[in-house]
């Protein structure tokens, strides 16, 4: 029934939303239609979640890799843009599996914009976050076992993650998809989102060994 | 004066979504307006001197969207002057001004919802449907303090054991690293203890209840079918095309039909709800005050 809820979603409601943003909204509003159809392709993961009988472990669990990657942007506020968030996100994919790492990235994005300021923003990182560690999940065989695959995979991540955000940051600013001020906003973003992918290159590579060796021990110790 | 913040979480949710929805969606001078004015007023009766230290970030932002607008849209009929060649439009001007004032007006309203939402309230009113969401949500907020705290902790430690820091960027990173992964062990061991408790003390069993201080009183009754008839008015108004507004090619007229004034009234008696009702109390605490 609940699988029948988020198949319904994807092929239904989305595309709803889309036709109803463009007919209802003749100043084409793209931004808030792309926000409705961010927040419900978040959703199908959030029922699969709550619909399973997960056990008080794997709560707690991604409870706290949340709190984690929450934490490491603060502790790295000082040097903007570079954050570990993406990179523990795919780390906890690759260990624990694609749902845990869509909802530690998606529920990372809510809690740490509770410190650096919650606004429209919020359901696109909270579904960049989720479906970088989703697919970070997906590939978590290959990347556990290649370092330049890995690297790979965090350069490419950021790139995304940044092209998206501009993305949303045109839609918000114009109501529409505007090429012109989509390249500007681009190119003055390429700084960040230089600093986005070289982040998370460094941190995949700096924290995979130690953090996949703490996590595997856990996982054999706790027996998850 | 926090009057709002005791409102029932389900009425103070309810109003925050009207007002968002209708400032997000609706692309109309006098709503938006409004929605903004409204929004400004809120957050000074919530911030009190707090909120003037932000006024120049929303000003820069304001300028930001409502200049860039025309440098990118080349829209509209009515050519103001030219640069480089592409004319710089009045339409493209306005449009710019009115995109500006919806987006500040919503980030102030999320601003205020952060402030009246705590994280209380959405766990109180999501608990029953989400609660295995809500739960990792909650756990979540809990250790960031406290991850905090074993952070500063463990980097003392560190500090103590010889391991210090320089100022280059590598070190620093180095640094911040080291003390992160040396909290993860920590953190994962933790979580494991406070499951196997959470175990022990029947988590998942069946027949589990909750508390919470929030209690639905009349008022939040009344007040929750004012903000439904309000929210519907604009919807209804949208319904008849009267908050139809377009700027490209030509700006339109603000209509002021009677259903149109309605329409107004309507949406500018809900974005104004909270700061009426912070005055309210203010006014009625102040005459407390003068008997006594």
């Amino acid at each position: 029934m609940k699988k029948w809820i988020s198949y319904g979603i994807f092929c239904l409601l989305i595309p709803a939303v889309v036709i109803c943003g463009t007919v209802l909204f003749p100043a084409k509003r793209y931004a808030w239609v792309s926000l409705c159809v961010a927040l419900l392709s978040c959703l199908p993961v959030f029922l699969q979640f709550e619909r399973k009988s997960v056990d008080a472990k794997r709560l707690i669990l991604i409870a706290s890799m949340t709190a984690l990657s929450v934490l490491g942007r603060i502790l790295f506020t000082p040097i903007p843009a570079f954050k570990p968030v993406t990179a523990l996100v795919v780390i906890t994919s690759m260990y624990f599996g694609s749902e845990a790492g869509f909802l530690t990235g998606s529920l990372s994005a809510v809690i740490s914009n509770f410190w650096f300021g919650q606004g429209p923003w919020t359901p696109f990182q909270m579904f960049g976050w989720g479906i970088l560690g989703f697919i970070g999940g997906l590939l978590a065989k290959r990347l556990k076992h290649s370092r330049i695959l890995l690297a790979l995979y965090g350069a490419i991540a950021g790139v995304l993650y940044s092209a998206a955000m501009d993305i949303w940051t045109v839609f918000w600013a114009d109501g529409a998809f505007n090429l012109s001020r989509y390249i500007a906003i681009l190119a003055s973003s390429l700084p960040f989102t230089a600093i986005y992918a070289v982040s998370n290159v460094i941190f995949l590579l700096l924290f995979c060994k130690p953090i996949g060796k703490i996590l595997e021990r856990v996982q054999i110790k706790y027996g998850l | 004066m926090k009057a709002f913040a005791n409102i029932h979480p389900l009425v103070e949710m309810t109003y925050f979504m009207s007002v968002l929805i209708v400032s997000m969606f609706f692309s109309h001078p006098v709503l938006q307006t409004e929605a903004l004015i409204g929004g400004i007023l809120f957050c000074a009766a919530l911030q009190g001197k707090k909120a003037a230290r932000d006024i120049g970030f929303y000003l820069t932002l304001f300028l930001m969207v409502a200049v860039t607008n025309p440098l990118f849209s080349h829209n509209g009929v009515t050519p103001l002057f030219f640069l480089n060649g592409n004319p710089v439009t009045l339409e493209a001007v306005l449009y710019g001004v009115l995109l500006a004032v919806t987006v500040i007006g919503v980030l102030l309203w999320c601003k205020a919802y952060g402030e009246i939402m705590t994280s209380d309230k959405f766990l109180y009113l999501f608990g029953k449907a989400i609660p295995k969401l809500s739960l990792v949500l909650s756990m979540a907020l809990r250790f960031i303090p406290a991850y905090l705290r074993q952070s500063r902790r463990v980097s003392r430690a560190q500090k103590a054991m010889g391991l210090y820091s320089g100022k280059s960027i590598t070190d620093r990173v180095k640094n911040q690293a080291r003390v992160f992964i040396a909290m993860i062990s920590w953190s994962l061991e933790n979580a494991m203890e406070t499951s196997a408790s959470m175990k022990a003390r029947g988590y998942g069993k069946k027949g589990r209840t909750n508390f919470s201080l929030f209690r639905f009183y009349a008022s939040d009754g009344v007040l929750l079918c004012l903000c439904l008839l309000l929210f519907m008015i604009p919807i209804m108004g949208a319904a008849c095309g009267i908050t139809r507004f377009t700027f490209y090619p030509r700006v339109d007229k603000i209509e002021t039909t009677p259903a149109a004034i309605v329409v107004y009234a309507a949406f500018g008696m809900l974005a104004l709800l909270p700061f009426i009702l912070e005055v309210k109390e203010a006014i009625v605490w102040n005459c407390y005050r003068s008997k006594i």
